[in-house]
């Protein structure tokens, strides 16, 4: 069991997501930073769609009640354990008792808490994700509180944690050639044009060369933008259908909302763009005040990036595995 | 790669260990430095030759962190900006002085002692072996 000791608002229990269910209405969920839970789960020896604890608002803090591999991933902050310090995407051994506290981070938006075993919730349509709009999976469909005990899955790796801990060359840091850091304070955030974009003429020009910043009316349904309003040329009326995160829509306003994690299962507005799915985790960590610019990608460039992560994230998992396995033969 | 250190007796163990479990008879190595030979009795106990190694400089208040796998030898974390180690410098035996590298993987490296950390044994991102000298940290009298 883990104690939830402190809260901010929001903070829920998340894995890769519930897809297949858009079609009745439901969105798919998920972490804002999937790849953040890939490699937490990872470190601690889990299945990589271990449920864990994404964490937007601070400070957290939880209790271990019994011996437990952990990992606070996603964030540029560092955690602490019982007052002492430690390094971010690193798998430590807590003791029973030993609290850990997780401070806002200097610039980036969530963290992620990964146990050894993985956060027993039950698996409501396929996964343990929160889902706050259907008030459905997760820890009981609602955030997690001051008070909340949550059950953590049998641990079968635990005796092969190294003393010292384990880390991870993070993927910001690791994957810097396919994700160009920012500039100038700008998040480059890499779209391919979607149906409607021919409807925007010069002002589809305008999406693209612009900078947006992110509104504070943003959360993980979608992040609203700030900027030049961009308007279609005609005023057209589309039937509902179908969106998934990173679709890119304008509405009315001219202000592009890009759909997120808890993305809407269908909307009408006409859509500019998609955010490739590899560059969505930059956006799930980007928070509100943010700027960014939408760089034009191509299918190409997405499958290339994709692939990229995923010799990143099977390199880990087989690593992580193989130095367990030495320093224990060593030890 | 750097050599193992044959003057350490739990190096020594853990090639006598690795040799009894193997089924190999015995051991010899020699090196400029010296020569070290196990040979693994019938019994299974072994016998082992002392090693005529160079007998090293040694300060009896300092310690040295030896590198507890092969790999690549990072005395910052790669994530963060390059910033030369001022030496010496105080430190807890919590601290972590580096990482050793494998592929993507970062495995801590702790001071174990507290005092003073005097000397880098290893050049930044090179290939160090098992038991290779990483760090010389000077004991409180």
């Amino acid at each position: 069991m883990i104690e939830i000791l402190e809260s901010g608002l929001f903070n829920t229990v998340q894995d890769l997501g519930r897809p297949g269910y858009r079609d009745i209405g439901v969105s798919a969920s998920g972490a804002m930073d999937p790849l953040a839970v890939r490699i937490g789960n990872s470190l601690v020896g889990n299945d990589e769609n271990a449920a864990v604890i994404e964490v937007q608002t601070f400070p957290f803090s939880l209790r271990f009640e019994r011996r437990t591999v952990f990992a606070v991933t996603g964030t540029d902050g560092h955690p602490h354990l019982d007052g002492s310090e430690l390094i971010p995407w690193c798998a430590y051994m807590a003791e029973l008792g030993q609290v850990l506290e997780l401070k806002q981070p200097p610039r980036l938006a969530r963290a992620y808490i990964s146990v050894g075993g993985g956060l027993d919730i039950p698996v409501v349509m396929g996964s343990r994700s929160t889902s706050l709009r259907g008030g459905f999976g997760g820890n009981a469909g609602r955030p997690l509180a001051k008070g909340d005990r949550i059950a953590v899955g049998e641990d079968l790796e635990i005796a092969m944690l190294p003393a010292t801990g384990l880390a991870v060359i993070e993927p910001a840091v690791a994957l810097r050639e396919v994700f160009p850091a920012p500039v100038d304070g700008v998040l480059p955030i890499r779209a391919l044009p979607a149906g409607e974009h021919g409807l925007f003429a010069g002002d589809g020009e305008a999406f693209w060369s612009q900078i947006w910043r992110i509104s504070s009316r943003s959360d993980r349904t979608g992040y609203r933008l700030s900027g030049e309003p961009i308007t279609p040329t005609a005023t057209i009326e589309m039937r509902s259908h179908g969106v998934v995160p990173g679709v890119i829509q304008v509405p009315p306003g001219g202000e592009p909302i890009v759909q997120m994690s808890d993305a809407n299962t269908a909307g009408g507005y006409p859509k500019i763009a998609g955010v490739i799915e590899c560059d969505l985790w930059r956006l799930g960590q980007a928070r509100i005040g943010a700027r960014l610019k939408f760089v034009r990608s191509t299918h190409a460039e997405a499958r290339a990036v994709e692939q990229a992560v995923a010799r990143y994230v099977e390199d880990v998992r087989l690593t992580s595995g193989m130095v367990k396995r030495a320093l224990k033969a060593m030890a | 790669m750097s050599a193992i250190d044959f003057g350490d007796p739990a190096t020594i163990a853990f090639l006598t260990d690795a040799l009894t479990a193997a089924g190999v008879e015995g051991l010899e190595i020699s090196r400029p430095d010296g020569q070290i030979r196990i040979v693994i009795s019938g019994e299974g106990a072994a016998r082992i030759s002392v090693p005529a190694a160079t007998p090293r400089a040694s300060d009896s208040a300092a310690v040295v962190v030896k590198a507890p796998l092969a790999g690549h030898f990072c005395a910052e974390h790669p994530g963060t900006a390059v910033a030369p180690q001022t030496l010496p410098r105080s430190i807890s035996d919590a601290d972590v002085l580096g990482f050793i590298r494998v592929g993507h993987m970062l495995l801590p490296l702790r001071a174990g002692h507290s005092g003073v950390l005097t000397r880098l044994l290893a050049e930044p991102d090179t290939l160090v072996g098992f038991g290779d000298p990483l760090f010389e940290i000077e004991l409180p009298s």
